[in-house]
């Protein structure tokens, strides 16, 4: 059965399950508490604002491991999106809590600063089996090797593809195209074009709005071989033969006759779902999360969408997508009570909690293990989202991040918009990066 | 004819004005799965799951009565003390007045970027507070308290230069001639110029009171537990990023407009022509 | 009066001050250290860097387009509904209402308006004229932005002027009519010199709020496309918020800061002219 994302039903479900999985939680998967009892208290703001989550952690979570440990725990919920601005006055005024969560771009910028409890010696005590079971989610909550932020789900958004247009193209919806290059011949059959030769129909739409482009640059900068920069972080490396292929396919997807995409600059990724365009018809392949994706089947099951594993560039290793670690929770470096935080983030990410909690909120589970849970197995969409996982490849963690791919966006977007070369914005980007990266170090 | 025309183009002007809150209503009436689908402005199967949602999930009340608390204690000291101020600067010139007015006006020049974190360490650290010492150290202030998101808004600079401008229209020959017959500076104010000011009082009322129910980023760094919850940071659950619920969003945005209309409503009736009637009889 | 005037100090004055002082050092929240001072070198560096002049450019044609048809319509506006008839309240409140609700809701519906199958698309594929791409076109987004503020302070601005129209002494008008002045006359020769103080007001804080235009322009731009949105307030946001960079985030700060007070005393000066 595929979950409807709707706040009441599913919360209501949540009550239910959460009772029976806060004594199982209490009596197998509960770590033990490392400092013995604890009268603590522990202050977590919590990186989402989804009813289900909410539920979870204030039903679940919070009051299990309160009996357990003795803390009280005070818990807020704050979208990801509004955490630096709190955080920031937070540090500065010496009140940011124990535990909190935030996405892992601006991670680097809380280590730098020493903000952050590495937590490498919390990690190390976890199981082997647990500790092999988070490794595609924990490699993005690292910085130079030491693990900073546990992710509490995994994401990743893939091509998504309209299996009658398909067909009607006369394409094999069983066969999608493996190389770009295929799916740009795929993408030209299924462009429909109205009598002045506007496109009506896009046969690829990939995200080209603010922030979007800076991540289908490198989605397909990876499926080409490239990377965005050298391994120590230290300076750009996507001004590249193989960033120069990545964007320029992208620019020639919306130019020209030959275009296959309208809508430069267009939004579709955080668009309501009947504006998606696989639903309106303006789009046959577009990139979505697993959330948006099964939003959409679920209100039009009339629509054959299927998921097509990341292409690669003809020549090039692998295929990738753009993924990995989600949101996740740090612990405070001036915490009082780092190991009853650690605890709190343990009850977490242990296997049943990460299992609901990530089906709450229609995200990638963390744990490799999930993908034999119902949750994964009962939905085709979650199945294919998870089948990627080991292609998806992170944005760097590096101080100066968000700049950085605000930097990379700026001139991404100028070729695209064709007014200046591919080449030539890669290395103005380049330069820029590089002092960025330079100023923050 | 004239009066129809008049009543058509009034007509035509709040239709366009309220084009964007109909279709928000309307969404608050469509299930979710449904916003957007459709040009038609009446839901084709209305619900009112959003109202419950918006009321359940977000916590409404209690975001309602705290923002009814913090609104109507900025409306009541703007009120009283910025009108007041105002009254000073335009009728009882003093020294360094000039300069001080502008400087004050001046201060809403300056983006909230920049006095966002300033004014989170003021409200951390005054003293004999929320576990603090005499000297504002040791605890948190008054932050996460109602206390706390109110202390910044009880006196806006825009209400002392608006009420500044209104009362420098005031005729100064009924304080003169009152002054000669004895009476205080404070009779004056209060018998004389504050009945001639409803107008004003009644501005000041809803822009304070819209002012603050708006704000949002104040509240989302200086209060941090539910039960300081203001409106705006009960909406802002519904704001997921790339997930946001249309739905119990505009009901619960609906809602919140109610109280501000009230109050809007309650306080337009001092708008009515022809107040000024009387001024110059004194 | 004593205690306001130190509340106002402490809490208005202070933080500014403070702001001020910031932008001579190199700060983030996050560091550990403080504040660190660097002198004037975020000031000279703004003085080279293309992309403040150009936000500075982006801001000024902004006011300048918004300010006056803002001022305009709603004095209109307040005129029409300054006169006592049933259901005045309701006008009133109708046109009010943009000012009053949540901008985060109600910028949702505006992006579906000016989206590819959104109503001002709709509506123009009804007299049969091509879609406009109103928020990715360079050409069109900052327009797109401005009529969503003039939807959004026309209330306002609105109440204001309606106030200012009240504290007119009606004798004047009759006096005026006594003299056989016409109506364009009695608006010229009464109501616009009675609504100057009033004028003064709405014009100086339309400008000082328009030049930090933010919030419309997050929601539905981002400073797209190609920096055509990018106003000053804009940077400094993301300068401060995104890349903790406080320093360089208040220099820009107090140059907007001249800047408008510098143009908010001359046009208050134009407008009040002399006094009568």
């Amino acid at each position: 059965m595929v979950v409807v994302i709707r706040p009441r039903r599913v919360a209501t479900s949540a009550v239910v399950v959460a009772s029976a999985l806060a004594l199982s939680a209490c009596g197998s998967a509960g770590p033990e508490p490392s400092g013995g009892e604890s009268s603590g208290e522990l202050s977590v703001w919590f990186p989402g604002t989804n009813q289900t989550e909410i539920d979870l952690v204030t039903e679940q979570i919070v009051p299990a491991f309160e009996e357990e440990t003795g803390a009280t725990v005070e818990v807020t919920f704050l979208d990801w999106g509004d955490m630096s601005t709190k955080l920031n006055a937070a540090f500065a005024g010496g009140t940011a809590p124990d535990v909190f969560g935030h996405g892992p771009a601006a991670l680097a910028d809380f280590v730098a600063n020493e903000r952050v409890e590495p937590l490498t010696e919390y990690v190390d005590r976890l199981s082997a089996e647990d500790q092999d079971d988070l490794a595609d989610a924990m490699s993005g909550g690292q910085v130079n090797g030491t693990q900073f932020l546990i992710p509490l789900s995994l994401q990743g958004s893939l091509l998504v593809y309209n299996a009658d247009d398909f067909v009607e193209a006369g394409l094999d919806p069983a066969n999608p195209p493996a190389t770009w290059e295929d799916v740009y011949d795929v993408a030209s059959d299924l462009t429909v074009r109205d009598a002045s030769g506007t496109i009506v129909r896009s046969g690829l739409l990939l995200p080209s709005q603010p922030i979007g482009r800076q991540q289908t640059f490198a989605f397909l900068l990876h499926s080409a071989g490239g990377q965005q920069l050298t391994d120590d972080g230290a300076e750009a490396a996507f001004a590249s033969d193989e960033g120069q292929r990545a964007l320029d396919y992208f620019t020639q997807l919306f130019s020209g006759s030959d275009a296959v995409s309208a809508g430069l600059g267009a939004d579709y990724s955080n668009a309501p779902t009947a504006q998606q365009p696989l639903v309106l018809g303006t789009a046959s392949i577009t990139l979505l999360s697993p959330n948006s994706m099964q939003q959409v089947v679920t209100a039009y099951p009339e629509l054959d969408l299927r998921v097509m594993m990341p292409p690669k560039f003809e020549g090039a290793d692998d295929g990738h997508a753009l993924g990995g670690a989600g949101p996740g929770l740090m612990i405070n470096a001036d915490s009082a009570e780092k190991d009853l935080a650690w605890q709190f983030i343990q009850y977490m990410i242990s296997p049943d909690t990460g299992a609901e909690y990530t089906q709450g909120i229609g995200a990638i589970p963390a744990r490799a293990s999930a993908a034999s849970t119902p949750y994964v197995q009962d939905n085709p969409v979650l199945q294919a989202f998870v089948e990627a996982a080991p292609l998806y490849v992170t944005n760097p963690n590096v101080p100066g991040w968000v700049q950085v791919r605000d930097t990379m966006d700026k001139y991404i977007e100028q070729a695209l918009n064709e007014t200046t070369s591919a080449r030539d914005a890669l290395d103005r980007a380049a330069a820029d990066v590089d002092k960025i990266l330079e100023a923050n170090r | 004819m004239r009066r129809a025309s008049f009543v058509a183009a009034l007509i035509a002007m709040s239709l366009i004005v309220l084009l964007p809150f109909v279709w928000m209503v309307s969404l608050a009436f469509t299930p979710q799965e449904q916003a957007f689908g459709s040009l038609s402005v009446i839901p084709a199967q209305p619900t009112l799951d959003n109202f419950v949602t918006a009321f359940v999930d977000a916590n409404l009340l209690r975001a309602l009565a705290n923002s009814a608390i913090v609104a109507s204690v900025a409306v009541t000291a703007n009120c009283v003390i910025a009108v007041l101020a105002g009254y000073a600067f335009a009728m009882l010139p003093f020294r360094g007045a000039t300069p001080m007015f502008y400087a004050l006006v001046a201060t809403a020049a300056v983006p909230v970027s920049v006095t966002l974190i300033p004014l989170f360490l003021m409200i951390r650290g005054i003293p004999l507070t929320g576990g603090n010492d005499l000297f504002g150290a040791g605890g948190s202030g008054l932050l996460d308290t109602l206390a706390g998101v109110v202390l910044p808004y009880l006196v806006m600079p825009m209400n002392i230069f608006l009420a500044r401008q209104f009362f420098s229209t005031a005729p100064v020959e009924l304080a003169e001639a009152a002054r000669i017959d004895g009476a205080g500076e404070w009779r004056i104010f209060t018998q004389i110029y504050l009945p001639l000011a409803r107008p004003l009082v009644a501005v000041v009322a809803v822009f304070s009171f819209t002012g603050v129910w708006d704000d949002f980023l104040w509240p989302l760094v200086s209060t941090t537990s539910a039960d300081t919850q203001t409106v705006q940071l009960a909406l802002a659950r519904f704001l997921a990023s790339g997930n946001v619920q249309y739905g119990p969003l505009m009901a619960g945005a609906v809602l919140v407009t109610i109280p501000v209309l009230i109050v809007f409503l309650f306080n337009q009736r001092s708008f009515i022509s022809g107040l000024s009637d009387g001024s110059l009889k004194g | 009066m004593a205690p306001a005037a130190v509340y106002v100090i402490v809490f208005h004055f202070v933080p500014v001050v403070y702001g001020f002082v910031l932008s001579f050092t190199s700060y983030s929240p996050l560091s550990r250290s403080g504040p660190e001072f660097v002198g004037g070198d975020h000031y000279t560096s703004l003085l080279s860097d293309p992309d403040f002049g150009r936000a500075l450019l982006i801001t000024g044609r902004y006011v300048l387009q918004v300010l006056p048809l803002t001022v305009a319509i709603a004095l209109v506006l307040a005129m029409l509904v300054n006169r006592p008839f049933k259901g005045v309240g309701f006008f009133r409140s109708a046109l009010y209402i943009p000012h009053i609700v949540s901008l985060t809701a109600v910028s949702m519906i505006w992006l579906w308006m000016y989206s590819q199958n959104g109503l001002f698309n709709e509506v123009l594929s009804f007299f049969g004229l091509p879609g406009q791409a109103w928020l990715l076109d360079e050409q069109t987004a900052l327009n797109a932005a401005s009529a969503m503020r003039i939807w959004k302070a026309l209330g306002s601005n609105m109440v204001l002027l309606l106030a200012g129209l009240q504290s007119i002494p009606k004798e004047l008008y009759e006096a005026a009519r006594v003299d056989g002045a016409g109506r364009w006359n009695l608006f010229r020769y009464v109501t616009l010199p009675g609504l100057r103080p009033i004028l003064v007001y709405v014009v100086a804080m339309d400008i000082i709020f328009l030049a930090q235009g933010f919030a419309e322009i997050f929601v539905l731009t981002q400073g797209g496309p190609l920096g055509s949105t990018t106003t000053v307030n804009y940077l400094i946001y993301t300068e401060a918020f995104q890349y903790n960079q406080f320093g360089s985030a208040s220099a820009m700060a107090f140059v907007l800061f001249a800047l408008i007070i510098g143009f908010s005393y001359l046009s208050m000066r134009g407008i009040s002219g002399r006094r009568n």
